[in-house]
């Protein structure tokens, strides 16, 4: 828990919902804008690829760093998020 | 060997076959993996097609063999057995007493091959008298062939024709040998 910002706190607090890609942890402005850019403008369809990507950890992190230029900080932030998101909800 | 060109089916069969852990190939996972291929076959990582077939086969072809060699002796084939020379000298008593031994379905011929030294000439009573604990060490040995040896039915056996025969000489005295035949 202490490892956690307080970005992925609020973020598996609750269902996504409509929020932007940007609520991702890990995600700021200039990633979510290059994510949007291809496509991945809502975090549901990160989390659509996620998934389609059967949560695997290595697979995910490859795609976001291919897709946005993410380093491997932002890459485990944002799957940390999605996977503990994922054992919450899905 | 053009990637972006091959069917998403054939993107799939090459991520098997170098190994490489992917799910299903769609528009938003294609570049991954085709980048993912380019890097595995620039490393010359060896793809195996045929691996786990040819492992199959291995296995299958071991399953059959044993049977196949005691039917060959004219036995049928539910025991397995290890040792050839078994069934070899099985094969030749067999063809002595002609298809006397084949009606059985189980496998009693190991404990039968030593019968014919200790007695002249197998009747149908003697076969049946000692039928029954061959029997049971053949639904026990295929198990394991060598847990129940042969030694411990034949102690078993004489054991109990010791017991008779002192049962039997012990009644003499009283009466005849009349059910003694």
């Amino acid at each position: 828990m202490s490892s956690t910002s307080q970005k992925h706190r609020d973020f598996v607090a609750e269902p996504m919902g409509e929020k932007p890609v940007m609520a991702l942890a890990g995600i700021g402005d200039v990633l979510g804008k290059r994510l949007a850019d291809k496509g991945f403008d809502k975090a549901y369809v990160v989390l659509g690829q996620f998934l389609v990507l059967k949560k695997d950890e290595e697979l995910f992190r490859d795609w976001l760093k291919d897709v946005s230029g993410a380093n491997a900080k932002q890459q485990g932030d944002c799957y940390g998020c999605l996977k503990e998101w994922c054992d919450a909800f899905l | 060997m053009a990637l972006s060109s091959k069917s998403a089916d054939e993107i799939s069969e090459l991520l098997d076959e170098y190994g490489i852990k992917h799910g299903p190939v769609v528009d938003s996972t294609r570049n991954l993996y085709e980048k993912k291929l380019k890097e595995a076959m620039a490393k010359g990582k060896r793809a195996k097609p045929s691996d786990k077939t040819y492992y199959r086969e291995e296995e299958v072809t071991y399953v059959y063999r044993t049977p196949v060699r005691s039917e060959a002796s004219g036995d049928s084939g539910t025991y397995m057995r290890s040792r050839p020379e078994w069934s070899e000298r099985e094969y030749e008593h067999d063809t002595s007493y002609s298809g006397y031994s084949r009606s059985r379905p189980e496998y009693r011929g190991r404990d039968f091959v030593d019968e014919p030294y200790t007695y002249s000439s197998p009747s149908s009573y003697r076969d049946s008298y000692s039928r029954p604990t061959p029997v049971k060490s053949a639904q026990e040995a295929p198990k394991s062939s060598h847990l129940v040896p042969l030694w411990v039915q034949l102690v078993f056996f004489l054991a109990v024709a010791v017991f008779l025969y002192v049962v039997f000489s012990s009644m003499e005295t009283n009466e005849s040998l009349i059910g003694l035949e």
